[in-house]
C-alpha cells in the first residue's frame, strides 16, 4: 500500500521528467521495498520465474535425451538396449525405480513382468527357434498359409513375414500402439522391442510412425516433460520439478508447465480446469460432453465411450486405469466379464438431483464472475487489434522521434495484455474463493487493478495523436508502470495466501 | 488388406467343411462374399438349450484376422451374454487393449491365431455356461441367477420356435 502511494505522489508532482531521471530518482529517494518494485520492468513476466529451471527440447533431442537415458542405465544393467528401453518404459523411464525393482526382485519374475524374456535364457529359446523354423515349409497362425520361414520375437510363437508386417502397420497406424504392441498369438505378453520391430515392419512410413509415437509416449509418460500446447509446435519443455509454473517455449507461446493451459496465474489449474469446463456447460457442445464423456478418476483426462462396453481403460499412457464406465469405480470387483454395471447407487440419483438445484441458485453468483471473465477475455481479442494501430502509430511518430524512443508504445501494450490476462483469471480464482478477510483485500487489490488496467487501456485507444507525444509518453508510462505495479501487489498477495494457507475454496459438485 | 482377409477365410471355410467340430455349421452366405457368414449353432447337450439349432451371423472386418468379426444371432435368444438384438458379447470377441493388472488372462481375446471354429466353439460354453456377472441382457442375467426354471422355461419355447414347433 505504501509504495503505492508514493509512486502515485510522483504521478502528479512531477510528470516531465523523463524515464531516466524518474527511475534513478526513485532509486534514490524510495525506501528499500520499493526498489525491487521498480526493477520490475525489465524482468516483467513473472517476478518467481528465475528460480524455475526449464530446458525447451526439439524432438531430435528429446530422441538423444532417450538414449542417454537408455545408455545410462545400461552401464550399470548392461543388458541389449531394446530390453532396456522396454524395461524403462515399464517403469515410466523412472530409472530409481528400475534399478530398486532390478536388484530386489528375481529376473525372473521382474523381466515376466515387464513383459519382455529374460535376455540371460534368450541363447537356449534362440536355438530351438531356428530348429524349427528350418527349410521345412510351415502353417503360419494368421493367414493359415504354408510358408518357408517364420519368424518370432523368441518366446516360441512365430509368423510370416508378410503377416508381421501386416500386423504391425495395423498396430501401429491404425491402433496408436507403439510400446505396448504384444506377440500376436492369443495371451501371449511378449512385447515387439525396438529392434524387432525396424526389421519386421519393414515400411519407412509404418517406422516413423512407430519413432513418432514412441517419442510422444515417453514425453507424455514423464512427469518432468510437457509438449508445447501451441499449433504445429514440435518442441516439448523439460523441467526439474512438475510445478505449475508459467513456461515460455522456442515458439513464444507461454503455458502452465503443470497443466498445459495458457499461463493462467492466480487461479489454479484445478480452478481453471473447473472453470473453463463449467464454462461451456453452457453451449450445446458442453451438454454432448456431459452426456458422452467423463473424467477418468484417475488421472482426470477426458474421456468419450464411442462403444457399448462398459469396460473402460485409461488410454493415457502414463494412467492406464480400468475403470466402470457406471460406477466409476475400480473394475477390479466387477470381475472378468465386460457388461453393465449393477452397483450403481440410487444415493448417488439422490445426490445429483440436489446439486442440480444448488447449481440453478448459484447460477447467478457464476454470472457475475463469468461476465467479468469473459469481458476481459473479449478486451484481450480486441487489443490485438490495438497493437496493430499502436504500430501504425509508432510508424507516423518516427518522422519526428527516434526508433528506440516509440518502443514504449508496444511495450505498454504489452503491459496491457498481461494485465487482462491476470484480470481474467483472477476471476476464475476469486469464483471458487471462500468469503474470508483476505478475499477482501484480494478484492480491493482486484478492483484498484482493473481501474488501472481500464485506465491505461483507455489512454492507449483514444489519446494518442502525433502532435500531444510529448506528454502522452510520460503519462503511458506513468499508467503502465503503475498497472505492472498493481499487478505485481495481486499476485504476490495470492501467492502470499497459497504459502501461508489463507485460501479456502470452495468444492462445487459438477452438474 | 482385403486380399488377405480373405484368403485366410477361403482357408477356414475349407477346413471348416473338411472338419467340422461337432454341433457347429458355418460358412459364407454367398460365394460372392467372403465377408458375411452365417453360422447353426446346436444348443449343447445337458443344458437347457438342448435341441435347438440357432442361426447366426459373423460380418468380418477388411483386417480380418487382425480385428474380430462382429456376431449376431437372427433368432429370438434370451441368454445373459447376449443383447436383446442378439449381439454376442463374449471376451473372444473384444480386441485385445491393455491390460495392465492382467486380471482378465483367464478370459480369452482376440488375436490374430483365433479363428471362426474357435469364436463357435467359444459361442457353445456360453450357451452351456452364462456368465452371470451382470450380463449384456440384465433381466436375463437375473433370472437365471434367481429363477432358474423360470429361464430354462423361456429356452425351451426359444428352442421350439427355432424349431419350427408350436411353443
Amino acid at each position: 500500500m505504501n509504495s503505492e502511494m508514493e509512486f502515485s505522489d510522483e504521478d502528479h508532482g512531477d510528470s516531465h521528467r523523463s524515464l531516466l531521471t524518474h527511475m534513478s530518482c526513485e532509486n534514490d529517494s524510495d525506501s528499500e521495498d520499493t526498489c525491487t518494485e521498480i526493477l520490475l520492468p525489465e524482468n516483467s513476466n513473472s517476478p518467481e520465474t528465475e528460480d524455475f529451471v526449464y530446458k525447451v527440447l526439439s524432438v531430435d533431442q528429446i530422441v538423444q535425451h532417450q538414449r542417454n537415458i537408455i545408455d545410462e542405465v545400461n552401464n550399470v544393467l548392461n543388458l541389449p538396449p531394446q530390453v532396456t528401453r522396454i524395461i524403462l518404459n515399464h517403469f515410466k523411464w523412472d530409472k530409481e525405480s528400475l534399478f530398486e525393482n532390478y536388484f530386489e526382485s528375481n529376473p525372473k519374475d521382474f523381466f515376466q513382468r515387464a513383459h519382455v524374456l529374460n535376455p540371460f535364457e534368450k541363447k537356449i529359446e534362440r536355438e530351438s527357434a531356428a530348429s524349427t523354423s528350418c527349410a521345412i515349409p510351415q502353417l503360419c497362425g494368421i493367414c493359415f498359409c504354408s510358408c518357408d520361414e517364420l519368424i518370432g520375437l523368441g518366446c516360441g510363437h512365430n509368423f510370416c513375414a508378410a503377416c508381421w508386417k501386416q500386423y504391425l502397420a495395423n498396430k501401429t497406424c491404425s491402433e496408436g500402439l507403439a510400446n505396448t504392441i504384444k506377440c500376436p498369438a492369443a495371451n501371449c505378453e511378449i512385447l515387439v522391442d525396438y529392434i524387432s520391430f525396424l526389421k519386421l515392419a519393414d515400411d519407412s512410413e509404418v517406422v516413423e510412425r512407430y519413432q513418432q509415437l514412441i517419442t510422444n509416449t515417453f514425453v507424455e509418460c514423464n512427469m518432468l516433460m510437457r509438449w508445447c500446447p501451441a499449433p504445429n509446435c514440435s518442441h516439448a519443455v523439460k523441467a526439474v520439478c512438475a510445478e505449475p509454473r508459467a513456461v515460455l517455449c522456442k515458439c513464444g507461446h507461454e503455458f502452465c508447465f503443470a497443466c498445459g493451459e495458457n499461463w493462467h496465474e492466480p487461479a489454479s489449474c484445478s480452478s481453471l480446469k473447473k472453470w473453463v469446463k463449467k464454462c461451456l456447460e453452457d453451449s450445446e457442445t458442453s451438454n454432448w460432453i456431459a452426456q458422452n464423456t467423463k473424467e477418468c478418476p484417475k488421472c482426470n483426462v477426458t474421456i468419450e465411450k464411442d462403444g457399448g462396453c462398459n469396460h473402460m481403460v485409461c488410454k493415457n499412457p502414463s494412467c492406464r486405469y480400468d475403470f466402470c464406465w457406471v460406477c466409476l469405480g475400480s473394475w477390479e470387483p466387477h470381475g472378468s466379464s465386460w457388461y453393465s454395471c449393477n452397483r450403481f447407487d440410487e444415493e448417488e440419483a439422490k445426490q445429483a438431483r440436489l446439486a442440480q438445484q444448488k447449481y440453478r441458485s448459484s447460477m447467478a453468483r457464476y454470472l457475475h464472475y463469468y461476465n467479468r471473465y469473459s469481458n476481459h477475455m473479449q478486451s484481450l481479442k480486441m487489443e490485438n487489434k490495438l497493437y496493430s494501430n499502436i504500430q501504425a502509430k509508432m510508424d507516423d511518430m518516427q518522422e519526428e522521434m527516434s526508433w528506440i524512443e516509440v518502443q514504449f508504445l508496444r511495450d505498454a501494450v504489452d503491459v496491457l495484455c498481461q494485465c487482462r490476462t491476470t484480470l481474467m483469471y483472477s476471476y476464475v480464482f476469486a469464483f471458487y474463493l471462500m468469503n474470508n478477510n483476505q478475499k477482501i483485500i484480494f478484492e480491493d487489490n482486484q478492483k484498484d487493478m482493473e481501474m488501472a488496467t481500464e485506465k491505461l487501456s483507455e489512454c492507449l485507444e483514444r489519446e494518442i495523436t502525433v502532435k500531444n507525444i510529448y506528454e502522452v509518453k510520460q503519462k503511458v508510462l506513468d499508467l503502465s508502470h503503475y498497472c505492472q505495479k498493481r499487478r505485481h501487489v495481486l499476485l504476490c498477495h495470492v501467492r502470499e495466501g497459497y504459502e501461508n494457507d489463507w485460501w479456502e475454496f470452495k468444492e462445487e459438485t459438477t452438474t | 488388406m482385403a486380399g488377405s482377409a480373405l484368403r485366410r477365410l477361403m482357408a477356414e471355410y475349407k477346413q471348416l467343411t473338411l472338419d467340422p467340430p461337432e454341433g457347429i455349421v458355418a460358412g459364407p452366405i454367398s460365394e460372392d462374399n467372403f465377408f458375411e457368414w452365417e453360422a447353426l449353432i446346436a444348443g449343447p447337450e445337458g443344458t437347457c438349450f438342448e435341441g435347438g439349432v440357432f442361426p447366426a451371423r459373423l460380418i468380418f472386418p477388411t483386417d480380418y484376422p487382425l480385428s474380430p468379426p462382429k456376431m449376431k444371432f437372427t433368432c429370438d435368444m434370451f441368454h445373459p451374454n447376449i443383447f436383446a438384438d442378439g449381439r454376442v458379447c463374449i471376451s473372444i470377441l473384444h480386441a485385445p487393449g491393455d491390460d495392465p493388472m492382467g486380471y482378465e488372462l483367464s478370459a480369452e481375446r482376440w488375436s490374430p491365431v483365433q479363428s471362426v471354429e474357435k469364436i463357435l466353439l467359444s459361442v457353445v460354453s456360453m450357451l452351456a455356461e452364462p456368465n452371470d456377472e451382470s450380463g449384456a441382457n440384465v433381466d436375463a442375467a437375473i433370472m437365471w441367477r434367481e429363477q432358474r426354471d423360470e429361464f430354462n422355461a423361456i429356452a425351451r419355447r426359444l428352442v421350439r420356435k427355432t424349431l419350427g414347433l408350436p411353443a
